[in-house]
């Protein structure tokens, strides 16, 4: 393994991480926390839109149902903290599960399309169904309390969210290089070929949507802890776009590279945070560039100029030393069956 | 009666809208096999770019439409040729990104160009706004003005493309792009002109909605998801498809207004669009076609 | 077991008005190798479709190893032991070549979410497993140093082969090959009829070799069925519908009518 190589870095990324509330001031360890929260929201919509190839724009929408359910379940049922956060995270799966059924009939920009409605509907039930939700207005949450620990709340919601995204990072890339993951990439470069092999479609596009919704509602659960409130305008298309461009940034189909690319938008908004329309601006541009001029994001730019960040798709990885010549030969005349 | 009367003609107005944008969203379609995600930003400039003509340098109203046009026109050809023309090789998912990072550009933009206090500006009415009644009708002369702009713009529209040279071109390459290079059409001329096209109905759809409403940067967004809702129900790629998916959209968000609740105008287009997705994918008038892969 | 391997009894399928197959009824034997030609329009892709869960046929039974698979799923099909190719590259781009083939034993491995995200031993050791039957798999179709290389990066004859092998690393009892000569050059094309030959005899699978290539179906097949118009017009051994009447009627006047029409 490389000196720089991919696990190299992202533990360099942990340790920093970890030693963080050492040296930072409260305000930086809420922008920690908030790129920690967004990677989670990264690595999901990458298995979804990277991984599995689907279109979807329901991550945002997903992120606000995780963010709600846990503070609903506190503010109406009275519900500790540690019951409705893990209890927001099911919820979230269980509406990702539920739009992925349209997944199974329609694809490509229709799917695009049914899943920016239920985005939209999901945004207007937050707005409007006001006995439940509270309206435009949002509410407040309980305060998170992490006694008998002897840390703050704003220390202790980021080890939490430290931990559970370190192991939830761990088990994604574990995942993308199982079997499962072979499936995903293998509905999205070839569903007809996919499915002669014995790859069953509905289960697996089911299971990416369930796995986004997972993570985006964890995610949401984090955050409505962070900020003590939720309410409709944190989830609506901006949101959307930060999560696209976080993947494309760090990279498709890169669990690394969507960490990367939750830390590079998250020091944008905060570095333009001033501003909306500004922000809009930046967010849009980023998206057009990386697609026009790095199409593979960061993470393709580590695989070509750093030794052991290749991301295989099995466990075994290239091997450590290619054979430069077998490389060079031309592919038209090698293999004689 | 009077309330029925009445929330059906507004149905048929703003649904009129919708059919352009959808229009805009078919022909790009057609052409192409994506679609822009930009085109409501490209209708929310065009109507602000008509703001900044009409109320900002007091041109005339017909002379700050024909303009307001023209700049969609321009808005659509330069969507082309950054976030199209390069990516014609690259996977669905990056050009529908590239496009929705345009979207966000224009917003922001606007944002920054016209974004007052509150972010919305008002567009003066063109007729009077008060409603008069002819025997048992309620009709509001402002929403006739509006649905026969619409009209003469869809009537110009099919003209165009039944008759010019231009449009027939753009007919043939969506029939069928391999035979079109073979007669010597330039199909990339015609991606560029079909994307310009595609702005410039969405544009006049936005000259004409301006008076009836306020302009805000976002409202873009909403008007893009029910024009491809309005487009998807027509089929994706029928251009009557398209208008009789507008009027349906825009028809039965006024009675769920008028008979439910005045919320369920923004959400019941939403929901008619899941319904139609999952039960019938290929619209109402479609028939089934292969997609781009 | 004993009975025909695959078997269509009186599959019909129409579009709208037109009817592509007409009544088709033809078994296929275990271990045979069975050519499947006929004219461009003849129905060769709609009954590959039907067979495979793609059409659902409008009247008529396909039975896999005696048990009928119409209305199941492609990928259930797939689950029983039916394989196929595609006349174009199906390789996935994102893998490399040993991972296709890896992708192609998904339904011979079990490993569920659990299992893999939290890296068990039983994954580990499936996935080895995996990964030495998939570089066992490049062996046989003498392919084993591109087993790192992305699938894209080969010749397209090279990506048909590997194909053939994903396919088969799966373990089906039958293969339908779509044209899987295009592409071939001449030379290339003995040594293909070689691993056709070797597939049968040394993993007992049963091919269906769909082609236009009518020198490979002739050379390789023990029975060759002949498609006209949605029919099926000879049926036998390859000497047989050599000398067929119908069959040269079905080919020869297409041809001269071609002639015909375009002088």
């Amino acid at each position: 393994m490389a000196l720089f190589g991919r696990r190299n870095i992202l533990l360099a990324l942990l340790l920093l991480g970890a030693a963080a509330p050492f040296f930072v001031n409260s305000y930086q360890l809420f922008v920690a926390n908030l790129i920690v929260v967004f990677v989670l929201l990264s690595i999901g919509l990458n298995i979804l839109v990277g991984y599995a190839g689907q279109l979807a724009f329901a991550n945002a929408a997903m992120f606000g149902i995780g963010a709600y359910g846990t503070g609903l379940l506190q503010v109406h049922f009275g519900l500790p903290f540690w019951m409705a956060f893990p209890l927001g995270a099911v919820i979230a799966t269980s509406v990702g599960l539920a739009i992925s059924l349209p997944a199974l009939r329609v694809s490509g920009l229709y799917l695009a399309l049914s899943t920016l409605a239920f985005a939209e509907f999901t945004r207007w039930v937050f707005l409007h169904w006001e006995s439940v939700t509270f309206g435009a207005g949002g509410f407040k949450t309980p305060p998170v309390s992490f006694e008998p620990l002897p840390v703050s709340k704003p220390v202790g919601l980021y080890y939490l969210s430290l931990i559970l995204a370190t192991v939830l990072v761990v088990l994604a890339q574990n995942l993308v290089r199982s079997r499962i993951g072979r499936a995903f990439v293998a509905v999205r470069d070839g569903e007809v070929a996919a499915e002669s092999l014995g790859i069953d479609l509905l289960r697996y596009k089911a299971l990416a949507f369930g796995i986004s919704g997972f993570y985006a509602g964890i995610a949401g659960g984090l955050y409505s802890a962070m900020l003590n409130y939720v309410s409709p305008e944190g989830y609506d298309l901006f949101q959307m776009v930060l999560h696209k461009a976080m993947i494309v940034v760090g990279g498709i189909a890169s669990i690394g590279g969507s960490v990367l690319g939750a830390f590079a938008v998250v020091a944008l908004l905060e570095g333009l945070r001033e501003v909306k329309g500004v922000q809009e601006i930046a967010f849009g541009a980023i998206l057009v560039v990386f697609i026009l001029f790095m199409p593979g994001g960061i993470a393709a730019f580590l695989r070509r100029k750093v030794r052991g960040w290749d991301e295989p798709v099995h466990r075994a990885g290239p091997p450590p030393n290619p054979d430069p010549a077998a490389a060079a030969r031309p592919a038209s005349e090698a293999a004689r069956p | 009666m009077l309330l029925l009367s009445y929330l059906l003609l507004s149905g048929v107005t703003t649904g009129a809208l919708y059919a352009l944008v959808a229009l805009g969203i078919v022909v790009v379609n057609k052409a192409t096999g994506v679609i822009n995600f930009a085109h409501g930003e490209l209708f929310m400039f065009s109507g602000f770019v008509a703001w900044s003509l009409h109320v900002g340098a007091g041109l005339a109203y017909p002379i700050a439409l024909p303009l307001a046009v023209a700049a969609g026109f321009a808005l659509g050809v330069a969507t082309d040729r950054i976030a199209f023309r390069p990516l014609m090789k690259a996977d669905v998912i990056s050009l529908v990104l590239a496009t929705v990072g345009i979207a966000f550009v224009l917003r922001g933009v606007a944002r920054v160009i016209w974004g007052g206090k509150a972010d919305y500006l008002a567009f003066p009415p063109i007729t009077s706004p008060e409603p008069v009644m002819l025997g048992e009708i309620m009709v509001i002369p402002q929403q006739l003005a509006v649905l026969g702009g619409a009209i003469v713009v869809m009537l110009i529209f099919a003209a165009f493309f039944r008759l010019t040279r231009a449009g027939k071109m753009m007919q043939a390459t969506a029939d069928n792009a391999k035979a079109a290079t073979l007669v010597g059409i330039r199909t990339e001329r015609i991606y560029t002109l079909s994307f310009g096209t595609g702005a410039a109905i969405a544009a006049a759809a936005a000259v004409l909605m301006a008076p009836l409403t306020l302009l805000y940067p976002d409202m873009g967004f909403a008007f893009f998801i029910k024009g491809f809702a309005a487009a998807v129900l027509g089929g994706l790629t029928s251009l009557p498809g398209a208008v009789l998916g507008g009027l349906t959209i825009g028809v039965i968000e006024a009675l769920a207004g008028g008979y439910i609740h005045s919320s369920f105008i923004e959400v019941s287009a939403f929901v008619v669009i899941m319904i139609v997705l999952i039960v019938r994918p290929t619209g109402l008038l479609g028939v089934s076609r292969v997609r781009r892969v | 077991m004993s009975g025909p391997l695959l078997a269509l009894r009186d599959v019909t399928v129409g579009f709208g008005g037109v009817t592509v197959l007409d009544g088709i009824t033809l078994d296929v034997g275990r271990g045979e190798i069975r050519g499947l030609i006929g004219p461009n329009g003849a129905g060769k892709t709609t009954l590959l479709n039907v067979v495979c869960g793609i059409h659902p046929p409008h009247r008529g039974d396909v039975l896999l190893d005696g048990k009928s698979i119409v209305g199941r799923k492609p990928s259930a099909i797939a689950a029983q032991g039916l394989g196929r190719t595609f006349q174009t590259s199906q390789l996935f781009r994102g893998m490399t070549v040993l991972e296709n083939l890896m992708t192609g034993l998904h339904r011979r491995t079990r490993t569920g979410l659990l299992g893999a995200a939290f890296n068990l031993g039983s994954y580990r050791a499936e996935e080895e497993q995996a990964e030495a039957e998939a570089r066992k798999a490049l062996e046989f179709i003498g392919m084993a140093e591109f087993a790192d290389r992305p699938g894209t990066a080969l010749s397209f004859g090279q990506q048909r082969v590997i194909e053939i092998a994903r396919t088969l690393i799966g373990d089906p009892k039958v293969v339908l090959l779509d044209e899987p000569a295009v592409g071939l050059s001449l030379n290339r094309l003995a040594e293909f009829d070689r691993l056709l030959r070797r597939i049968r005899d040394e993993k007992g699978v049963t091919l269906i070799l769909i082609e236009h290539v009518i020198r490979l179906v002739m050379d390789v097949c023990d029975r060759v069925t002949v498609l006209s118009t949605g029919r099926v017009i000879a049926d036998g051994t390859p000497d047989a519908v050599r000398n067929d009447p119908d069959v040269i009627e079905a080919y020869l006047g297409k041809e001269l009518r071609a002639r015909h029409t375009a002088s």
